[in-house]
């Protein structure tokens, strides 16, 4: 049989007519769709696209890896189904994980809490709200042990989503292992360990950023001489799509940050194969579906071409693994049942672009944290993509399309030139501190804030098919005092009970190597651990030497309204705010807050630059602020209004204090309100303690300022 | 004298930080009562003026101005001064909003009790940004600050109107002479009584020795703004919070030796003199502008003017000319 066209067969020259004819007169190019990335969609893509892209074949398991990094991929081994959890207590994550274990999910990966991410035990007194909050509360060797109690760590894979801290937790749990009877050599899993990103967004880092790279640089050499099963570090773009990023940022960013990692193993005299075969990535995967598996493909295959300079003897230095996850940010709090769809569709991306192991978000999130129902659908998710879609039997069912191939090749291209700009600024250190990819990736969400506020962007059930009655959804709480009652008295047990000298002489060794810049400090952390240092005593020991780092906050602006295509809308707010300031004597002032250890600013960033486009004048508060902190700030700046965001789950305990310091300053003009992931039953328990509003995710920002504006009218005529 | 700013009076004395930034906020009103409340509130403060040391930071956008201001400024409290931050920052033209980060870049010294920072728009101040920081200054020092600083925007016309209203003048510099020399204006750096090269740490430690002993030349070409005072260069990390200690034992010589000739006093009276200028200045512009006769026939005017209709100095003349013979 000849695939070849018969003299009489259709050209591209009919179809641009019948299109036309389709289109009443239009060109067949005015459907063309420009996506996030600038990237142009034409509505068919034919073999002459090929053609033009020079397009050759690859197979899966050799270089370039674009089709995968392992020959039979699913049909040999399904991906693995790894979900991401850990609340409050050591315990309950404990029960959580092996309950999920025997319901089919093959790896654990954990979650911790805000205050072990950036290094303090949960008796210190910054992180009041944060113990047990987005995460399990580790303090100690002690809680790791109870955390992984009856499960074998010699045969189960773990990863760990940890940077900041990433040295007394890695120590914990080799410690823990260790105390199991299980071997370094014998574990399993993944540290996450990309600090650099920190930098870019969340901002969970602890120490500046040349420090910080040397403990991923301690990280990788120690894991790479004792861990052989251990990936040493694993590079999220995931982090960065969720900050706003495109594909494009994504893929640019995180892998000049894999880059910059490479170089720190190398400047230490490492072989590139002794290390580079233990990185991993991790990548977001949101609903534009196309582009999500396209942008697998071209990671692999750019990855291959950085690690060629570098010239391995093993393929698999130069070969890219990935973990995925679904978008948390594309959840939405309206309607979540509407998000067990949007996961699915995201998973079958991730799976279709050919990822090594996958979490799929539970349909409540955006409201808290998963119940065990919402987790049993997330993880059914994959089952049925595996077990009753078919998924697994064919390797990357993608390749060879024309369209797929295009827009690999469009996003291998666009990438390229953004990794370019990174490298010339002299990689991505220098880069990070040059405040280019923040902003880059900031002024990219507040673009798409604009056109999502606008309709332009539709979400279903948020500014499109609104549900008329939203039913309630049950939410997990975290009682967070009690959580922290009880790892104080954990923390108290451990100090009385170990040899303190012992424990004084580890951490003083760990305070000189930090100062030498000698000595392996994962090591050092190990001793320290096995002595029962604590986590937060551990930070501190190298917080002496290095101090603890605030990253320079840059805003942009202008950004926001003029991406907003209805400059009506705009200007009516304007005008407002020009009323208010006619009359009360100057612009409407708010100060935008973050409280507790929730670095997660991509919202504060929207709103402030949003706000400051209608006209308010806008303060921002630095993060990781105690209530204490925002009320002297807001006094002192004296703004009208107080705008809390909050993503992490530490409202309620945060925002009860802060207005208890309000009231107790006599500070109750200013007007607070708040935003972020909020479920809507803590609404009643806010508005009563005086919360004039609070926006849930999709409140169109313009709308927002409206109902500020008024609150603050409203609050100045009661007091 | 409102009564309503006379409980303000009484805290503000006392270093109540809600008062102290309530009365800023009248003198930043652009609403003519709460504004006059302001002037009156700040003539009675007067008397407690005067005895901080005013000190003025400037340099190029990138050089590091908050954070040389964060490590100065907790060095200062460690020795027991209390300090108060002054920085305005640009509201946007088109939106008349802005966005205020300083105390982000200051984090700190925004959390510590001894520290008062306030970040201003630039926009929609009667009077102009000149007026309103050395107004917000004189509150401070009333309040019980001692060390003020005023931190400029980045290079421009706002060093000359800072100078005139600091006692001493601080240049932030970088460690990459060459380029750096080219960037600042001859006027700025004669403007100078300290140059501090900033980021002398890591990599660029040597660089910065080098530009120090540069800048050394460069200003024995220049003539001091000071007659009993030869500026000095010195090197600093504020990053790794090292030379605070020569910088303000040079700031205590400088008072000194300028105490010592009367330069002190002297530059403190003439800058009162231009204050008050400003003042009388402003205010009859604002009492011109708001005139209903002046008023009324501005817009027209102004049309006319930009369409070529009218030449500016006959529109000129014209309100001149109504202002001169308007109903009392």
């Amino acid at each position: 049989m000849s695939h070849s066209k018969s003299p009489s067969s259709p050209t591209l020259k009919d179809w641009e007519k019948l299109a036309s004819a389709e289109l009443q007169g239009d060109p067949g190019s005015s459907v063309n769709w420009k996506t996030l990335e600038d990237i142009e969609i034409k509505p068919l893509y034919t073999s002459e696209d090929l053609e033009k892209l020079g397009y050759s074949e690859t197979l899966p398991g050799f270089s370039p890896f674009t089709r995968g990094p392992r020959a039979t991929m699913y049909s040999g081994k399904p991906w693995t189904i790894r979900q991401y959890a850990g609340f409050s207590t050591a315990e309950e994550s404990n029960k959580f994980y092996r309950e999920n274990l025997s319901a089919g999910q093959k790896g654990l990966s954990v979650a911790f809490d805000l205050a072990t991410h950036r290094g303090y035990d949960s008796d210190h007194q910054r992180v009041l709200g944060d113990v047990g909050k987005a995460g399990v509360a580790i303090d100690s060797v002690e809680d790791m042990k109870i955390l992984f109690d009856q499960i074998p760590l010699d045969q189960m894979s773990v990863s760990m989503t940890m940077n900041g801290a990433v040295l007394p937790v890695l120590a914990a749990f080799v410690v823990a292992a260790e105390e199991q009877g299980v071997k370094q050599e014998q574990l399993s899993g993944t540290i996450q360990n990309d600090v650099l990103k920190e930098f870019l967004v969340r901002n969970t880092y602890i120490y500046p950023p040349s420090p910080s790279i040397r403990i991923s640089g301690d990280v990788i050499e120690y894991v790479s001489l004792n861990m052989p099963r251990f990936n040493s570090v694993s590079i999220s773009g995931y982090h960065l799509q969720e900050a706003g990023a495109t594909a494009v940022q994504e893929l640019a960013f995180s892998l000049g940050n894999g880059l910059e990692y490479v170089r720190t193993a190398l400047d230490r005299g490492m072989n590139i194969d002794s290390f580079a075969p233990r990185m991993s990535f991790f990548f977001g995967i949101g609903m534009n579906f196309f582009m999500e598996i396209a942008k697998l493909r071209a990671a692999r295959f750019l990855w291959n071409k950085l690690i060629q300079q570098f010239n391995p003897e093993k393929s698999e230095s130069a070969m890219l693994r990935t973990h995925c996850q679904t978008s948390g940010w594309s959840l939405t709090e309206q309607d979540p049942f509407n998000n067990i769809v949007r996961t699915t569709i995201e998973a079958l991306a991730a799976t279709l672009g050919g990822t090594q192991s996958l979490h799929t978000n539970a349909f409540d999130e955006a409201l808290g944290l998963p119940t065990e129902t919402s987790a049993r659908v997330a993880r059914n998710t994959q089952l049925i993509l595996q077990e009753e879609a078919g998924i697994p039997h064919v390797v990357d069912p993608f390749g060879g399309s024309y369209f797929m191939e295009s827009l690999t090749e469009s996003l291998i291209q666009e990438s390229t030139k953004l990794l370019n700009q990174v490298e010339s600024l002299g990689g991505m250190t220098k880069a990070v501190e040059s405040g280019m990819p923040k902003q880059q990736i900031e002024a990219a969400s507040a673009r798409r804030q604009a056109m999502i506020d606008q309709g332009e962007e539709v979400i279903v059930g948020i500014n499109k098919y609104q549900a008329e009655n939203d039913e309630p959804v049950e939410v997990r709480e975290i009682d967070n005092s009690a959580v922290r009652d009880a790892q104080i008295k954990r923390l108290e047990k451990i100090r009385n009970s170990r040899d303190q000298q012992k424990v004084d002489s580890a951490l003083n060794a760990i305070t000189a190597a930090a100062e030498s810049a000698k000595g392996n400090l994962l090591a050092l952390t190990i001793e320290a651990i096995r002595a029962r240092a604590t986590v937060g005593e551990v930070s501190a020991a190298m917080e002496k030497v290095w101090g603890r780092y605030n990253a320079p906050i840059q805003s942009i602006s202008g950004v926001y309204a003029g991406a907003f295509p209805d400059q009506h809308k705009i200007s009516a707010v304007r005008d407002e705010v020009k009323a208010f300031a006619r009359n009360a004597g100057r612009r409407p002032r708010i100060m935008v807050a973050k409280m507790g250890q929730d670095g997660h600013d991509r919202g504060a960033k929207v709103i402030a630059t949003a706000f400051a486009d209608m006209g308010f004048d806008v303060d921002i508060a630095p993060l990781f602020q105690t209530p204490e902190e925002v009320v002297k700030q807001s006094i002192e700046n004296d703004v009208h209004v107080i705008g809390i965001s909050s993503q992490a789950a530490g409202h309620k305990t945060l925002i009860e204090q802060l207005m208890k310091v309000l009231r107790q300053e006599n500070s109750e003009d200013i007007a607070v309100v708040a935003g972020g992931v909020i479920p809507p039953q803590d609404y009643d328990f806010l508005k009563k303690l005086g919360v004039a509003c609070i926006f849930g995710p999709g409140t169109p920002i313009p709308e927002a300022a409206q109902e500020v504006l008024s609150a603050v009218v409203n609050n100045s005529q009661n007091h | 004298m409102n009564p309503k700013s006379s409980p303000l009076l009484e805290e503000i004395l006392q270093g109540k930080r809600r008062a102290i930034a309530k009365a800023i906020t009248l003198l930043e009103s652009s609403n003519p009562k709460s504004f006059d409340n302001g002037q009156e509130l700040l003539e009675s403060l007067l008397p407690h003026t005067g005895k901080a040391m005013r000190i003025g930071i400037t340099g190029v956008p990138g050089v590091g101005k908050s954070t040389f201001i964060e490590a100065f400024g907790l060095f200062l409290i460690e020795q027991g001064h209390r300090v108060a931050v002054l920085a305005v920052d640009p509201s946007s033209p088109i939106t008349g909003g802005s966005i205020m980060g300083d105390k982000t870049r200051m984090k700190e010294l925004s959390q510590h009790p001894d520290a008062f920072i306030r970040p201003s728009p630039s926009s929609g101040v009667l009077g102009g940004v000149a007026r309103k920081t050395r107004e917000t200054m004189l509150i401070c020092e009333a309040a019980g600050y001692d060390i003020i600083f005023v931190e400029t925007v980045g290079v421009g016309q706002s060093e000359t109107m800072v100078a005139s209203m600091v006692d001493l003048f601080l240049l932030l510099m970088l460690p990459n002479a060459g380029d750096e020399l080219q960037g600042i204006k001859k006027g700025v750096l004669e403007l100078a009584d300290l140059v501090v090269v900033n980021k002398s740490d890591g990599v660029q430690e040597s660089q910065a020795v080098t530009t120090q002993s540069e800048f050394r030349k460069a200003l024995q070409l220049l003539s001091s703004s000071k007659s009993s005072w030869s500026p000095q260069i010195l090197l600093s990390s504020a990053l790794e919070k090292r030379g605070m200690d020569q910088i303000w034992e040079a700031a205590i010589k400088f008072r000194e030796a300028l105490q010592n000739s009367g330069e002190w006093e002297q530059l403190r009276r003439s800058q009162s003199e231009k204050w008050m200028w400003t003042l009388v200045e402003d205010g009859l512009l604002t009492n011109f502008r708001n005139h209903p006769d002046i008023k009324n026939s501005i817009p027209e005017l102004e049309q006319s003017v930009a369409s070529g209709k009218t030449m500016p100095t006959t529109a000129a003349r014209q309100l001149l000319d109504s202002w001169q013979s308007r109903k009392k």
